[in-house]
């Protein structure tokens, strides 16, 4: 800063001499290359579409890999209505290779806030709490609930009610009656085709909750 | 120095011009520093102190010797986990073979994963005495500030590389963290995917865990734990400033107890060596004794039956279960949703106290000002430490509810009700006397020093 000649009253002016110029310069371009550069870091977000479902998949369900019961050596293979001869007969089963689920033939009639489909209704297995797989029958043998093995989650397959997804979606779902669960264990629809048993595709984006 | 030596040394000294570094660091090394207050004048009560005092360098030892033997697993591991649910993936197979087929390699694997478990026992024990002893004085807090930030790159090394093997335990372990994770308000399913690859565990999670387990974490925990440990060396070994003067046992009794003062070497260095050679034995017997195989291969559509995770975690466990139960107990129905978040729901509750802790072991700095060190004269701070000790144990006893209950056939509602009431109990019931009896003591000793 300078101020000229005595005696003429002047605005002092902010004189920047080259060698700062340049140094102020450079500088700003060294750092906003690097500033920049942060901007490639999205490509630490994953694709779109990266992890979705790839090549035919039906709507029948598969038994699942649960060893020591009943459908061990059934794994894989497509749930038959008959198999479910009794009330009270559960498995663990897959629905479209992707969304675990439980599928009971339950006592229609203390089966309250929805109605089964042939005796049958399908929850969705994993965990509303942090995703483990629940069991029926299997941990908590005497007790007709779906039991999570993380967290002692305990859900009420007899007991349908409303609740609301994350994301804001309304469904039906088996109520929390014990542990940390936040919210229902979500029913799967179910129809019967030939005997077998297969789940109705609605909003698929709700059994997305565990990412 | 032999004349062979000496030309050694210069040649470099002429390419690298080192003798000013070699003159500063033997400055720093050999300033005297002054040996322990437990070497000093407490050895007879306080022998049993010693391991504590210098678990840090124990850390230091295991963290070497994590190096070199996960450099030997790295030439074999294979980090691929494509493949379908519950059949082996490539990683899983290629840890197999390190433990089958690899000469010696069941052995290094040993030695990594029990180093591990080492690693972090004696890391909580260095960081307790840490919080304990008030090493964070003005002019240390810097190294105060990395040991905290380096205990939670030990919990992310072994988290990462209880994933490696891509079996059952660690595959839900890992689940239920992502999970976790995930519920962080707002920001969690952004970290999840960013961190992870993906809001849940895929063959991309592994590829990126793996990354960070060999690459990316040792970078910053070299930098970290270097400073760390150059800061000490350069500094000394936090003592309170009565270390600084001669003990009055020495002028009483004309006795002298030992070395008071010393050089870093040997002084401070012996022990460390000792502790090291034992150290190094024990890993030893473990690795070559007690060594794990991995489980079933990971099956994302069955949880195993008893899962829990690495005792380290047990904790964290112990609380999201914990805070479940005590809802339950007081009939609390915790809404859905909080500005569009569970925020009242025991995993968010939990993971906001768990990072309630870190932020105050990292602040600690700033939050405790106070010039008093000695842990006998501060009884506030003593008896919350106290209480944080009890409260971790007690949570860590909760976690293994259906374990205890299951092997004692004690119905699980009561021992919930038990363990529940012992994590309420138990740290108050340990901290209170210690507060009462150490306000006493700090009272009657500030009195007699008038």
């Amino acid at each position: 800063m300078t101020e000229k000649s005595a005696g003429v009253e002047k605005k002092p002016r902010v004189r920047i001499d080259r060698r700062r110029f340049v140094q102020t310069v450079v500088s700003l371009g060294i750092v906003g290359t690097f500033v920049s550069f942060l901007s490639l870091l999205m490509s630490l977000l994953p694709s779109a579409g990266a992890g979705e479902e790839q090549g035919e998949v039906d709507n029948v369900f598969k038994y699942g890999p649960e060893k020591g019961t009943w459908y061990s050596d059934k794994y894989g293979t497509d749930v038959k209505l008959e198999d479910f001869d009794q009330v009270g007969k559960g498995a663990s089963v897959l629905w479209r290779r992707r969304i675990p689920a439980i599928l009971i033939r339950v006592d229609e009639s203390k089966l309250r806030g929805a109605t089964a489909t042939s005796g049958l209704i399908a929850l969705a297995s994993a965990c509303t709490h942090l995703c483990c797989i629940s069991t029926w029958h299997l941990d908590r043998p005497n007790q007709d609930v779906l039991f999570c093995r993380c967290h002692d989650g305990v859900f009420d397959p007899y007991n349908i009610v409303k609740d609301v997804m994350l994301n804001g979606t309304e469904y039906l779902g088996a109520k929390v009656i014990a542990g940390p669960p936040p919210r229902a264990a979500p029913i799967i629809p179910i129809e019967i085709t030939d005997g077998k048993v297969a789940g109705v595709v609605g909003d698929l984006g709700l059994y997305d909750y565990c990412g | 120095m032999s004349s062979r030596m000496k030309r050694i040394y210069e040649w470099f000294d002429r390419r690298f011009n080192i003798s000013p570094l070699i003159a500063e660091a033997q400055r720093s090394v050999n300033f005297a520093l002054p040996s322990s207050l437990t070497r000093q004048n407490r050895s007879k009560i306080f022998w049993f102190g010693y391991p504590f005092y210098y678990a840090g360098s124990i850390v230091a030892f295991l963290a070497i010797l994590q190096g070199i033997t996960g450099l030997l697993l790295a030439f074999h591991y294979v980090p691929s986990a494509v493949g379908d649910p519950g059949t082996p993936t490539q990683a899983y197979v290629s840890v197999q073979n390190i433990m089958k087929f690899i000469p010696l390699g069941a052995l290094i694997r040993g030695i990594h994963q029990w180093g591990a478990n080492l690693l972090v026992a004696a890391l909580v024990i260095h960081a307790f005495w840490a919080f304990f002893r008030s090493p964070y004085r003005i002019g240390r807090e810097i190294s105060w500030l990395f040991g905290v930030i380096s205990l939670g790159l030990a919990l992310a090394y072994s988290f990462s590389g209880y994933l490696l093997p891509w079996d059952q335990l660690g595959y839900w372990a890992a689940t239920i963290s992502v999970q976790i994770m995930r519920s962080i308000p707002v920001l969690g399913d952004l970290i999840a995917q960013i961190l992870l690859g993906g809001t849940s565990l895929s063959a991309l999670t592994l590829t990126r865990m793996y990354f960070y387990h060999v690459s990316l974490l040792p970078v910053i925990a070299i930098i970290l734990v270097g400073a760390h440990i150059v800061l000490v060396v350069l500094q000394g070994v936090s003592e309170p400033e009565e270390a600084w003067k001669p003990p009055l046992s020495q002028s009483q009794t004309g006795k002298q107890a030992g070395p008071l003062f010393g050089p870093f070497i040997p002084h401070q260095i012996a022990p460390v060596l000792i502790l090291s050679l034992v150290t190094l034995g024990i890993v030893l017997l473990l690795g070559a004794y007690a060594v794990q195989m991995p489980g079933d291969p990971a099956n994302k559509f069955l949880t195993p039956q008893f899962i829990a995770p690495e005792w380290y975690f047990l904790w964290a466990y112990g609380l999201l279960k914990w805070v479940g139960w005590a809802y339950e107990a007081v009939h609390f129905v915790p809404p859905a949703t909080v500005f569009g978040v569970d925020l009242l729901s025991a995993k968010v509750v939990g993971i906001l106290m768990a990072a309630v802790m870190f932020l105050v072991l990292l602040l600690m700095p700033v939050i405790d000002r106070g010039t008093e060190v000695r842990v006998l004269r501060r009884p506030i701070k003593t008896a919350v430490g106290v209480w944080g000790i009890g409260l971790l144990s007690a949570l860590t006893l909760y976690a293994l509810n259906e374990i205890l209950s299951a092997s004692l056939s004690v119905p699980i509602d009561t021992m919930n009700f038990f363990l529940g009431s012992i994590v309420i109990m138990a740290p108050l019931a340990v901290a209170v006397p210690f507060y009462v009896i150490l306000s006493r003591h700090a009272k009657e000793t500030s009195a007699q020093e008038g």
